[in-house]
């Protein structure tokens, strides 16, 4: 009787199963399908080795450079913010915690828009710079610009797990802390940091993934000039129309994903007490 | 401690500037009187009004708003009901993999949850057999599926901490299963479930990237549509209606801070009705509009036009033009209620692609459902090549069906015409515009001499090829983002035939590319309006009625027709056609939009607004049209001292001469003249034979095709250019000292293990108990004997 | 000073002897948050292996005194001496004193062996000192082989001990112990308890410990202080603060109590509830207004013609060891601890030796405790201060 029930009580979950299994896990079998086909549906393994050419390789790498200085450049700027927004009355955290969310509510791409009037050599900046009779500064279409709009686009991301673990954090642990003889920067060492580690490692996939796959940010700042990763798999679905290419960049680039997260998550379970 | 705090002040102080920066920049040009980006002149109200008539940017947030309500309301409900049904499972396994199945949206990428998607709804399209798979319902399901994970992760830990006594509790005191699901258990989750409901539609409204490759024909979102912009220009309306959102979620988020600011303890009641009131009538408004969305569509029987155009290639009604699609509507309407006394509701769905390739994309990607699109001449020969365009009707009684292309110049009579299977002739594109493509330069930005031989006509193409100009404007040179336009600015300057067969000349056109690239600043279609009005740039090829339309907002813009190396003028000209897709289901509409769009008045409009040479004598003999493109104007009289003599209405009186008619003067260096090159004019077929693109596929045969030219294209793109790898070097040095760290915290984890590890020899990690019993135990037993002591 | 002469009357001391050399002192500390006064002016000194217990209801202050002590809190004035040197200015981390924390505050990423080691690891000691040293003190708190066990699956005795240990591994001169029992089910605090004051003694070290279980003081302290509204109200050993309460709080606050009104007619000779009474107090003005203190099991049950007061019994409760009887004796419910069994509704009459009657000034307090008309209400006033207090301290 019970077992039936709760067998019916399962049950809700089935349209989930099976919406899942329609648009999950057949979308992903049909990437498979594409990155391993010709254009006549053919067998072939060529999609995937023509990645191996040089050209390919460093758009690769490019795309992995980027997103990890995107990420540790966000995670080096979001660490303190997010440490002193937890330090805050709840009242105030909860309105400084709302306004590092706020600009997400306007889409992202009219933001990295309004970057390039302020990054282009007649832009903002640099009008304001000739006006104080400095050197211009060219920004625009250089990985720096690039960068940068990763680190705008993603910072909140980074900066809310941050915030979420470390507003949890129990403030008696830093008082035992300094009890025992921890300065202002053990404590950060050796107790906040370690216990933010959730944190550090969620915000980190979350600035990270997108970061590796933003085409929109490397077009609009970056000029065109150096493809991403994403800026690669767009072409090949919307202009150059060669979707086993594509399909097979996206398959690799989910690998490259999925090791990244695996490489990480072994080195977050290296259990171990100690840093520095 | 002091001078601590007010250091991380600062800090985060500024971290809110950077994050704020752009939106200041953004709210500030809404309000900016001219529809520059670059340049701020007044403040102005303008674009705020204009809003409310850019009828394609309300329809893209209505779809926008709508989609959000739908797939968040779905999603919530399956959600919900999925949380239920995991949070029931017993079996551990079935729970772990339906739970990493529900993650994979999270993780995956964007760009591969949408390509994924895509290419399901392609394939299930090839095999249902319609080539119009991708639209509303597709973003729809792409919606519901990324929403759903966030539902469920927000909604399964209420699950979860719900008391299990819970539902036993309510059923003990009578209630009925489902009785105490409603009354007990739902009440429960409910936080979870709003605060899923919420991000889900935040996330649907937000969405571009999965919306950008999962729609088709006629359903455009806000998002899609600021991408589409932002290949252009952003017309600052786009500005002012962020500006609006960005001020009403702030207000909301103040409002409902405020609100949740004072405990819900001291909460009185007056307040919890106001909270509870306004985000009621919060919800009320969204299902008003939705309601009233549909009751309007329901109410009168809805036509809809899919037309698929180049960004910025009609008149849109923005700042007071003429706004060819709502005409468009009405006339139809009128037309229609005419003809059959039935009143209907036409709409033109007008989306924009940003090249010839993008176009065949979509197209092939089964986003069919277009009614009307715009190729060019090589593509559109491709695409009736491949069967994907219908005929407009045949030659002989094609101005019965689409009357206004009696005014077709008769050069152009023979383009677009294809014989059918039993030898007759059909017309398979109207065209729209024609034009030539030329160099466009910043005058401020080039070296006098270059300038004087520009003017003099001795410049050529090696203004863009030839190392000494490359290296004198390096990065500052903008280069076309499509294969054909590009490889065809290299082939005329390397003196090649542009529809060449021979492999080498390809391949040498790539490598003169290739060599380019590093002084490329970008690849650009219609981003080229921003980077030239702005002064970003110095040089570019490109399509001459947009440099033109270029230089009314930036008056240091130079024009001209490259030449050869031979000194003789050689360069692309295009011609734009209407062609209606075979999948198109309203031909006979379709044909009224493309007469109407021929019409004078809505060509001429469309002309001055576009700035493209038109092939149409209606047009072109249009007198307004000259004198608004420079060509020639009235004489009006004028007094002693130079200044027009007004009539009684105010308006400058015109010189007529002895027959009465006014007398009219012509101009040489006009933008007319400029489009209608009298060196081209008269041989405008020969032209388009020698110069004009060719569809590769049918034209040359199998030594090159449309896919090896991807392919050159490709590889052009994936090149590393100019790309400076000084960033690959600091990447290593982080994770050099990364990887470092990681090391000595190992190695020295281990060392301080050594000493103790071995002592406990097996260390359960569960919970301990047992143990602990048996420790209290002795603890026990000693705390006795000492009480013993104590007594004794 | 004043206040402090005030508060020790002769004969009282602290629980050691004199010979102790005073360790920690504050001297005239106050301290208020946000307008609202905390410490009003405290003095107490502290000495040198003494087991001294601050103890008060919430908010009473002894929080904030010992996070004073440990450095955790500024007063906003007064000082603190720490072996006659101020260290108002000295930070939390160079005190030669350790805590251990209500819930014990371990360090949830670091395992029991490297909770204990961490003060030592900051000293950047050798591993094998280290090594020898943790182990002495897992050997102390009888935890040897949980060495590399997670924290976070301990039991909460188990917890205690490994925040003990913590806490002692730094050799501190002064242990500071803020509820370290609370936390802990009956069984367990009560051999806790035991085991802490055998830690003391054998260590020798000072151990400041704050509770608001009047029962845990009183059986583990050398000295009992008794805060209430930031004020001392009493310092002394747990006999003189139960015997000799200072006034109605204390008497109230520790074991239970009828406190009477009553007027001091001479020296020993005390009236209240309209009988005459003699007592061992003296030194009082003529018909001065005092609180009486009488114990419940102080008080015989006698047969009404014997009883010096006769009342009728309200309620009897069966208490084990004895029955809790409340009587109304004109209008003033007293609790009366017997052995013998009475029935509700029955008159009965008291009998109170001389000896058994504690005189105390009138105080601030006066009248606000004693009768236990309302008792359910004084309980559950009581369960609310311990949730209140648990809240304020997360």
């Amino acid at each position: 009787m019970n077992k039936k029930s709760n067998i019916l009580k399962q049950a809700a979950a089935y349209p989930h199963i099976v919406w899942s299994v329609l648009f999950i896990i057949a979308p992903l079998i049909f990437v498979m399908y594409y990155a391993f086909t010709d254009k006549e549906g053919r067998f072939t393994l060529e999609n995937i080795t023509s990645l191996a050419q040089p050209s390919y390789l460093e758009v690769f790498l490019r795309s992995l450079c980027f997103a990890f200085l995107a990420t540790v450049i966000c995670l080096i700027i979001a660490y303190p913010v997010a440490y002193f927004i937890s330090k805050t009355s709840p009242k105030a955290q909860k309105i400084l915690i709302m306004l590092v969310t706020l600009p997400q509510w306007l889409n992202f791409l009219i933001r990295t828009y309004s970057w390039m009037a302020l990054l282009e050599d007649t832009g903002i900046i640099n009008t304001i710079l000739e006006s104080l009779n400095m050197q211009p500064i060219h920004m625009i279409n250089t990985p720096f610009a690039v960068i940068l709009g990763m680190v705008y686009n993603f910072l909140p991301y980074m900066i809310i797990p941050l915030h979420s673990v470390m507003s949890k954090l129990d403030n008696r642990l830093l008082v035992a802390a300094s009890d025992l003889g921890c300065n202002q920067f053990q404590v950060m060492t050796r107790i906040v940091l370690p216990l933010s580690k959730s944190g550090i490692i969620s915000g980190i996939t979350m600035v990270f993934v997108p970061s590796i796959s933003t085409f929109y940010i490397s077009q609009k700042l970056g000029g065109g000039n150096f493809d991403l990763i994403g800026d690669t798999i767009e072409r090949q679905f919307q202009t150059a129309y060669n979707y086993n290419l594509g399909a097979a960049m996206s398959f690799v680039l989910m690998i490259l994903i999925v090791i990244s997260m695996a490489i990480m998550n072994k080195y977050s379970d290296e259990d171990g007490g100690v840093i520095v | 401690m002091n001078k601590k705090n007010i250091a991380c002040n600062i800090y985060t102080v500024l971290v809110f500037i950077f994050l704020y920066l752009p939106i200041l920049v953004l709210i500030m040009y809404s309000f900016n009187s001219t529809d520059s980006t670059s340049v701020l002149k007044g403040f102005s109200f303008q674009w705020y009004k204009e809003l409310f008539t850019d009828s394609a940017t309300l329809n893209a947030l209505k779809n926008t708003l709508v989609l959000a309500i739908l797939s968040s309301v779905i999603a919530t409900l399956v959600g919900t009901a999925a949380a239920y049904g995991i949070s029931k499972m017993q079996n551990k396994y079935i729970k772990n993999a339906t739970m990493s199945v529900t993650q994979i949206p999270m993780i995956n990428p964007e760009i591969v949850t949408g390509i994924s998607m895509m290419l399901l709804f392609v394939f299930v399209g090839t095999i249902v057999g319609t080539s119009s798979s991708l639209g509303f319902g597709t973003v729809l399901i792409a919606h519901i599926t990324f929403n759903l994970p966030y539902v469920i992760l927000l909604v399964l830990p209420k699950f979860k901490e719900m008391d299990r006594n819970l539902p036993k509790a309510a059923q003990d005191l009578g209630c009925t299963p489902l009785q105490s699901f409603f009354k007990v258990e739902l009440p429960a989750i409910m936080p979870g479930i709003i605060a899923g409901f919420i991000m889900a539609f935040t996330l649907s409204l937000d969405d571009f990237v999965i919306s950008y490759f999962t729609t088709g024909s006629g359903f455009e979102t806000l998002p899609i549509r600021i991408y589409s912009m932002t290949k252009k220009r952003v017309t600052p309306d786009m500005y002012a209606l962020s500006t609006l959102i960005f001020v009403s979620i702030l207000v909301l988020l103040l409002i409902s801070n405020l609100m949740s600011d004072k405990n819900r303890k001291e909460m009185s009641k007056k307040a919890k009705t106001i909270a509870k009131v306004s985000i009621g009538s919060v919800f009320g408004i969204i299902g008003i509009v939705t309601i009233i969305v549909l009751a309007m569509s329901a109410g009168t029987k809805t036509v809809k036009l899919n037309v698929y155009n180049w960004g910025e290639y009609i008149s849109d009604g923005g700042q007071g033009s003429y706004n060819t699609n709502k005409e468009f509507e009405l006339y139809y309407e009128n037309l229609h209620y005419e003809k059959t006394g039935e009143k209907i509701d036409v709409q033109v769905n007008y989306t924009t692609f940003a090249s010839n390739e993008d176009l065949y994309a979509k197209l092939k990607s089964g986003a069919g459902g277009y009614d009307i699109i715009v190729p060019s001449d090589y593509m559109l020969e491709k695409l009736h090549k491949e069967g994907l365009i219908q005929s407009l009707g045949k030659v002989d009684t094609i101005t019965e069906a689409i009357p206004n292309l009696q005014y077709l110049n008769s050069q152009f009579k023979d383009m677009f015409v294809y014989p059918n299977e039993n030898g007759e002739l059909e017309l398979y594109g109207a065209m729209y515009t024609y034009g030539v493509v030329g160099i466009v330069y910043n005058t401020e930005k080039i070296s006098p001499e270059d300038l004087e031989k520009i003017e003099n006509g001795e410049m050529g193409w090696e203004i863009l090829y030839d190392q000494e100009y490359m290296e004198r404007y390096k990065g500052q040179i903008l280069q076309f983002n499509n294969p054909r336009d590009a490889f065809g600015t290299a082939m005329y300057h390397l003196g090649f035939n542009v529809n060449t067969a021979s492999t080498d000349q390809w391949q040498r056109a790539y490598e003169l590319l290739q060599k380019q690239k590093p002084y490329v600043q970008s690849y650009v279609m219609d981003e080229i309006y921003n980077k030239m009005e702005s002064g970003e740039a110095a040089l570019a090829a490109y399509y001459a009625g947009d440099c033109l339309a270029m230089a009314e907002n930036n008056e240091n813009l130079g024009f001209f027709y490259p030449k050869n190396s031979q000194g003789v003028f050689e360069t692309n000209i295009f011609a734009d056609a209407m062609c209606i897709p075979t999948s198109s289901q309203n031909k006979e509409l379709a044909l009224a939009y493309i007469n109407f769009m021929l019409s004078e008045e809505a060509a001429v409009a469309n002309a001055e607004y576009i700035y493209y040479s038109s092939p149409y004598t209606h047009v072109k003999d249009n007198l307004d049209y000259q004198i608004y493109m420079g060509y020639c104007d009235y004489v009006y009289v004028l007094d002693e001292n130079d200044e027009y003599v007004l009539d009684e209405n105010g308006d400058p009186i015109i010189e007529l001469d002895e027959n009465g008619n006014p007398i009219i003067e012509y101009f040489e260096d006009g933008d007319y003249s400029v489009i209608y090159y009298e060196e081209f004019e008269n041989s405008l077929g020969s032209m388009f034979n020698s110069y004009a693109f060719k569809d590769l596929d049918t034209t040359v045969g199998a030594s090159i095709t449309t896919q090896d030219l991807n392919g050159y294209w490709e590889g052009l793109k994936v090149d590393s250019g100019s790309f400076d790898g000084t960033i690959y070097i600091i990447c290593g040095i982080i994770l050099v000292g990364i990887i470092g760290f990681a090391v000595y915290y190992i190695v020295i984890t281990k060392k301080r293990r050594k000493l103790y590890w071995n002592n406990s020899p097996s260390a359960p990690q569960e919970k301990a108990e047992e143990k602990d019993d048996s420790m209290s135990e002795t603890v026990m037993i000693a705390a006795v004997k000492a009480e013993k002591k104590k007594k004794d | 000073m004043n206040e402090e002469k005030i508060l020790e009357p002769k004969g009282v001391t602290n629980g050691l002897q004199n010979e102790h050399k005073k360790i920690v002192e504050l001297i005239d500390v106050a301290k208020s948050f946000d307008g609202e006064v905390v410490l009003d002016h405290i003095n107490l000194v502290v000495k040198e292996k003494e087991f001294m217990t601050l103890l008060g209801p919430s908010g009473c202050g002894k929080s904030t005194t010992l996070n004073i002590i440990a450095g955790f809190v500024t007063p906003d004035t007064g000082d603190v001496l720490f072996e006659n040197v101020k260290i108002n200015d000295v930070p939390a981390n160079k005190r030669h004193v350790n805590t251990v924390f209500q819930k014990y505050a371990l360090f949830p990423h670091l395992n029991v062996y490297e909770n204990i080691a961490f003060a030592l690891r900051l000293k950047k000691l050798s591993e094998e000192e280290i090594y020898e040293r943790v182990e002495e003190m897992l050997a102390m708190v009888n935890l040897r082989g949980f060495e590399k066990r997670d924290v976070n699956l301990l039991s909460g005795g188990q917890q205690q001990r490994v925040a003990i240990a913590r806490a002692l591994i730094n050799k501190p001169k002064v242990l500071l112990l803020d509820e370290p029992l609370a936390a802990l089910d009956l069984k367990l605090r009560k051999d806790m308890q035991n085991e802490l004051k055998n830690m003391q003694r054998k260590t020798g070290i000072t151990f400041i410990y704050v509770t608001h279980d009047q029962e845990e003081a009183l059986s583990m302290s050398d000295t009992v202080v008794v805060m209430a509204n930031g004020k001392i109200q009493q310092i002394g050993t747990p006999t003189d603060i139960y015997n000799e309460p200072e006034n109605a709080f204390v008497a109230d606050f520790i074991g239970e109590s009828n406190i009477i009104d009553g007027v001091m007619l001479d020296d020993y000779k005390a009236k209240f509830s309209g009988h005459e009474f003699e007592c061992l107090d003296k030194g009082f003005n003529k018909n001065e207004p005092v609180d009486v203190v009488i114990r419940p099991e102080d008080v015989d049950v006698v047969p009404v013609e014997k009883g010096m007061l006769v009342g009728m019994v309200t309620s009897v409760t069966f208490k084990g060891v004895h029955y809790e009887i409340i009587v109304d004796i004109d209008n003033f419910k007293w609790m009366i601890q017997s052995t013998d069994y009475v029935a509700p509704n029955e008159k009965i009459g008291i009998y109170i030796e001389p000896d058994a009657i504690h005189i105390m000034k009138k105080s601030e307090f006066s009248n606000m405790f004693g009768d236990y008309s309302s008792f359910s209400d004084e309980l559950e006033r009581l369960s609310d201060t311990n949730e209140e207090e648990n809240e304020e301290d997360e």
